[in-house]
């Protein structure tokens, strides 16, 4: 059972909460009004957020933050009508319908559709989308895991190579790292190279990226991030280094020790020297 | 002091018009879908621009803070054209639901005939059916005769007045409508058919009482600051601050909201401006940083 209607049911008033009823009930009968229905949701449920934290259900795993009423709504309507087509709602739904069917994939099991949504993300530059879609959930990787699912290899490295082009965090892409492939490596130090040529900040995450599918010239840009002036960068590249796992490497992480003056960092690097 | 720009056509205008808009004080446009111009082909051709009304070109208002509402139809010339006047009707339910669609519209009567007559019918029972006001185009041909026709049809129907707007009119078509207790629209051109100083006479003489004033700009001869220009002539002949903030601010208001859709505490600021949020692939900025 799932507990995101519970946690709606109480962040509704009692109106959205008959809407929601009924609508949900028109469906079971006439699924085919979902079109009709779905673009409703946020003038009937509202756009205020329904709680934070992680939850995980079954092979879900959402960050709670970003859903709003009407998301939680979405999701609901469409388990009302299973067999309905996402890529459609999403295709000629207005803005808020495109963020909403995107949000629920994230609760859904995959489907026919499921890699066509995210090939649809990832050409959009839509921000909202793609946040809506792609962060704060493992549902990409999940896609790329399920041997049924269309979404394949190249196409995750292509979205990890839009996250660090968007210049959004690792993490909110939920166990990325499983996905790391050399292909993708080689784009991500790339695109690291060509920012650095044009004087611009690269992607923070990089080194914590390429360091689970090292190529050529990946330890030397991990290594160098140790000395960088940016602290996330660092922090990338002490994590990245834990993941290379080299202990003949720990004498760079001694001379970074010896100077770094971030609590937190110092920290880190220690674990390395000292895993215990 | 904003201006709400109840009737004007931003899918065949340019990002200048956008950003002198703006300046100029408009806050909010309402985009009626219409005619492209030529004859479309087929219904894929009508969803893929009432798409764009709610997609695209709500997101291109907004990156110059201008929030962008339609309404939704099949236009009295297309409804002559078998190739698409019953695939236009099939698929209106699914987008008069949308979040930014405060009305049917542009409905109405082109060159009077037989079928703009019975698309106009079937569009009036789907404005009543989605609770939806109605945005009636006049004829601009045989005018007298065509605003009366459309009186008529909506008599008949027994369509609630305060939840029609008949566009278009002139110092004739206000004496048909003014006792009707229907909104009234003046398109404001800068050529002959209607000028500012014509606008500021008919005011003057009737009053400002659900009285609605748009620039209908298009791809044709038409100038998308007409609305701001009437209001500055307002002005030089002595009309108060409050009565032009009720003629360009609250009348197309009041007559929207009364979809339930139109939020009047959502227009107190500029739309949101993110000039680094591109959409389907296409940023405005091609490039550019923001
Ligand atoms: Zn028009």
């Amino acid at each position: 059972m799932s507990k995101l209607p519970g946690i709606l049911e109480t962040a509704l008033d009692p109106k959205a909460r008959d809407w929601l009823a009924t609508a949900g009930a028109e469906l079971e009968e006439k699924p085919e009004l979902l079109p009709r229905l779905f673009p409703q949701l946020p003038r009937r449920l509202g756009r205020a957020p329904i709680g934070e934290g992680r939850l995980v259900e079954g092979d879900c795993q959402i960050d709670l933050a970003p859903w709003r009423a009407c998301d939680a709504g979405a999701l609901q309507l469409l388990t009302k009508a299973p067999g309905s087509d996402r890529l459609d709602l999403y295709r000629h739904g207005d803005m808020e319908e495109c963020s909403m069917v995107l949000r629920s994939m994230a609760m859904l099991p995959l489907d026919v559709n499921s890699a066509a949504l995210l090939g649809e993300i990832q050409r959009s530059n839509t921000g909202s989308h793609f946040e809506a879609g792609a962060l704060d959930s493992n549902l990409v990787i999940r896609a790329l895991e399920d041997p049924n699912c269309a979404f394949t290899q190249a196409e995750f490295d292509r979205f990890m190579v839009k996250l660090a082009f968007s210049d959004l965090a690792l993490d909110r892409v939920f166990s990325a790292e499983r996905g790391a492939s050399a292909d993708l490596s080689r784009m991500l130090q790339d695109l690291a190279s060509e920012r650095e040529a044009a004087g611009r900040r690269i992607w923070a995450d990089t080194a914590r990226m390429i360091a689970h599918a090292p190529i050529a010239g990946s330890l030397a840009r991990i290594l160098g991030g140790l000395e960088h002036g940016d602290e996330r960068i660092r922090r990338a590249a002490i994590q990245g280094l834990k993941v290379i796992n080299r202990p003949e490497l720990n004498i760079f992480v001694r001379e970074r020790l010896a100077h770094e003056a971030h609590s937190g960092l110092r920290a880190l690097l220690a674990t390395l020297i000292d895993p215990s | 002091m904003p201006i709400f720009e109840p009737h004007i056509h931003m899918f065949s205008r340019v990002t200048d018009d956008y950003e002198r808009m703006a300046e100029a004080g408009i806050r909010a446009v309402l985009e009626p879908a219409f005619w492209l111009g030529q004859s479309r082909t087929s219904i894929g051709s009508f969803i893929d621009y009432f798409d764009t009304l709610i997609g695209w070109e709500r997101f291109r208002a907004q990156q110059f803070g201008i929030h962008h509402f339609c309404t939704m139809a099949l236009n009295p010339r297309e409804a002559n054209d078998d190739r698409v006047n019953d695939a236009v009707m099939e698929v209106l339910p699914r987008y008069l639901e949308k979040d930014s669609v405060l009305g049917v519209g542009e409905i109405g009567l082109d060159d009077q005939t037989a079928k703009e007559e019975k698309y106009f019918i079937a569009q009036a029972e789907l404005a009543r059916s989605h609770d939806l006001p109605l945005l009636v185009h006049t004829p601009h041909r045989d005018k007298k005769r065509g605003f009366q026709r459309c009186i008529d049809i909506l008599k008949d129907l027994n369509f609630p007045m305060q939840r029609v707007l008949l566009d278009h009119g002139n110092e004739e078509t206000i004496l048909i409508t003014r006792e009707l207790g229907c909104y009234s629209g003046f398109s404001i051109y800068p050529n002959t058919k209607m000028d500012p100083d014509r606008m500021v006479r008919i005011l003057k003489e009737h009053g400002l009482e659900r009285m609605i004033i748009n620039s209908a700009a298009d791809w044709g001869i038409s100038d998308p600051l007409l609305v701001p220009k009437t209001t500055a002539l307002m002005r030089e002949n002595g009309f108060s601050e409050a009565q032009i903030d009720q003629l360009v601010w609250e009348n197309p208001i009041g007559f929207f909201e009364q979809g339930g859709r139109l939020e009047r505490k959502d227009l107190e600021q500029p739309a949101r401006i993110d000039r680094r949020e591109t959409f389907t692939g296409n940023s405005v900025l091609r490039g550019q940083e923001p």
